[in-house]
């Protein structure tokens, strides 16, 4: 399996930007997931990799050759595509042997690792069926196996489990990364779900606007963003985000009534005065601590074994969405004293930058 | 709803429909089973009696219609798949995004198909005539060394009547192919790309089977125009009011009817008979390809 090294890597059309410099070094058997909001380029950025799209600027290597300008059957890659892209008038043995036909393969060679792929996959009582007798689920795995059975370098998955429903979606989710442990691949995944990210990624990869904003291992991102967008974008339900002023050596929170917790421990001093955004997510009230915010309850929600509190102060616009541990007993209207470790407490500069 | 009331909405709507069901029933039912009963009378004009199969005996041993139906053969076998491929080959090459001024040439390739037959007619007949600009062209360019013959030599005649006839249909045909060109997933050639297909290969091994019931669709509707021709064959090579010329080389099976009918002494059941062996041949070429095309 191949590593892949991006450098400086640029698409434009005409004048329009859409990646705008790419720096990211891909290891050898590692899952590598392209994240962000719709148009931020990831799928670009892996079309380019694919050779679907020309590479406008900077340097594309796969197992250390530039392959700026190799076509895309030359560069050892296999993309499942969102729509499955299945040949509609095959049958699965034939949409997965399709490509290995003009790669000069004997027949014998195209039956074995045809029924090899099938077996990994479980295909095997569907082989001569047509892609319209197949569910969703199966088309992704027909769309697999034909990625498999080239044997390439590098897998890329261009957002595969959009088109499935949210139980398939999870079932499909545990497979692939099932697959990836058996096939030790290096995958390049893309997707806008940020719950995927976390649950497949060696490494995320969160893109906004054409840049990298962040890359780094699941949990990295989620206890140590380097901005507000990876912030809010990685964790579900949402980072509260709150504006904070520094006073006194403590965090005035003027959308919160002006209740105050103490500054969290930063490398770097802030002076008095300094507007800061605070971020704290739902989950750092579940375990309490020494800060606390005092806040009405106004709609909870029961999702059986967790429970979430949706609260303001008074009239205020900022919500806050709070994790509580046992909280079957609440309800909306209380009042809900939500108390949690400053030292869990993220600051971002008015930039959007983090404050170490 | 009650028994009452069904019955009044199945007859509102019978209502409705019924002046479509006269209509039809008068200038369509009704005639096709009187020319199905015509055709087994002999006898000219209105002075006709029942002769069994004596009009399908006359069919065996009749030259002209013999000449009529090789002709229109011909015109088939040779013009109905040229203007496929051309038709399908068109449609690639114009649904391809690369390609600047696909919309010009479109309507380009489109417009024969709504343009007026007789305004193209006599322009085919200027451009061919023997001291016409084709030939001048084909001569400025050493093609042809002597003018040819297009509407005075029976097998130019018939090129020219197929050159007419593919020059109409093909955009008509070709805009079939690119609706359902569009309908193809991109990204299914891009995963054949990626997979190493060659392009040879992704239009023969993935456009085609994918067009399948389209081509069916074409090619059933152009053999049945085909069968029927009668407009350029009653136009382009015509002479003194009389088509099919120049010999009769062009006559057509629809043009052999028309003269049944309308230039020699009226033969109405011999006409039905020569009418319903058209719809017979469709009935047969049809079924045929819907064989051919049925997916295995």
């Amino acid at each position: 399996m191949s590593g892949l090294t991006l450098k400086g890597l640029r698409k434009a059309y005409g004048a329009a930007q859409v990646i705008k410099g790419v720096d990211l070094e891909i290891l050898p058997e590692e899952f590598v997931v392209f994240v962000g909001p719709s148009g931020c380029g990831k799928s670009t950025l892996l079309r380019m990799i694919a050779g679907l799209e020309s590479i406008s600027g900077g340097d594309l290597f796969i197992g250390g050759r530039r392959v700026n300008d190799v076509d895309a059957s030359q560069r050892g890659i296999a993309m499942v595509f969102q729509s499955y892209a299945l040949y509609p008038h095959m049958t699965v043995r034939e949409n997965m042997g399709f490509a290995l036909k003009f790669a000069g393969a004997s027949k014998t060679e195209i039956t074995a690792k045809v029924d090899a792929a099938a077996a990994i996959l479980g295909l095997g009582a569907l082989m001569d069926r047509k892609p319209r007798d197949l569910s969703g689920g199966q088309r992704q795995r027909v769309a697999i196996g034909r990625a498999i059975v080239r044997e390439p370098q590098v897998f890329l998955f261009d957002e595969p489990l959009s088109n499935l429903d949210a139980e398939l979606r999870v079932h499909m989710r545990i497979e692939i990364a099932r697959l990836h442990q058996d096939l030790k691949a290096t995958i390049i995944y893309v997707t806008h779900d940020q719950i995927e990210a976390m649950t497949l990624a060696d490494k995320i990869v969160v893109l906004r606007e054409g840049r990298v904003e962040q890359t780094g291992s699941p949990l990295k991102l989620y206890d140590d963003p380097d901005n507000i967008f990876v912030a809010g974008f990685i964790g579900s339900p949402k980072m509260n985000f709150l504006s904070a002023r520094v006073q006194g050596g403590r965090l005035v929170l003027p959308e919160l009534a002006d209740q105050s917790l103490p500054l969290p421990a930063l490398q770097q001093a802030l002076p008095e005065g300094a507007q800061v955004t605070l971020g704290l997510r739902p989950d750092v009230f579940k375990r309490g601590g020494s800060a606390s915010l005092s806040l009405t309850i106004e709609i909870v929600e029961q999702l059986g074994g967790e429970t979430f509190a949706y609260a303001r102060v008074g009239g205020s616009a900022q919500i806050m969405t709070i994790a509580v541990e046992d909280g079957r007993a609440l309800r909306p209207g209380q009042a809900l004293v939500a108390s949690f470790d400053p030292a869990r407490a993220l600051l971002f500069d008015t930039d959007g930058q983090r404050l170490r | 709803m009650s028994n009452a009331e069904s019955r009044r909405g199945n007859l509102a709507g019978w209502a409705f429909i019924a002046p479509a069901m006269v209509l039809l029933g008068l200038f369509m039912v009704y005639p096709i089973f009187w020319s199905l009963w015509m055709s087994f009378q002999t006898g000219k004009g209105l002075n006709f009696k029942f002769g069994g199969l004596a009009n399908i005996i006359r069919l065996t041993k009749d030259p002209v219609f013999q000449h009529a139906l090789s002709n229109t053969m011909i015109f088939l076998v040779v013009q109905v798949p040229v203007m496929i491929v051309m038709a399908l080959l068109f449609a690639v090459a114009l649904n391809n995004p690369a390609l600047k001024g696909r919309a010009i040439l479109r309507t380009a390739i489109f417009l024969p198909c709504v343009t007026s037959l007789v305004a193209y007619s006599v322009l085919f007949k200027s451009m061919f005539a023997v001291d016409g600009v084709v030939n001048h062209t084909l001569m400025a360019l050493h093609v042809i060394s002597a003018p040819i013959g297009w509407m005075v030599e029976p097998f130019w005649a018939k090129v020219l009547i197929i050159l007419a006839i593919t020059w109409r249909w093909t955009g008509y045909n070709m805009v079939f192919y690119l609706a359902a060109l569009q309908n193809i997933d991109p990204s299914m050639y891009e995963a054949a790309r990626i997979d190493g297909v060659p392009a040879w290969a992704r239009f023969t091994r993935i456009t085609i089977p994918m067009l399948r019931p389209v081509i069916l669709f074409t090619t059933v509707l152009s053999t049945i125009g085909t069968l029927q021709l009668f407009d350029e064959v009653n136009t382009i090579t015509a002479s003194a009011g009389n088509g099919g010329m120049p010999a009769d080389s062009t006559l057509t099976l629809s043009l052999y009817i028309y003269n049944l009918l309308f230039k020699f002494v009226p033969n109405y059941g011999y006409a039905a008979t020569v009418s319903w062996l058209i719809v017979l041949i469709v009935a047969v070429l049809s079924w045929i390809q819907f064989q051919v095309a049925k997916e295995r």
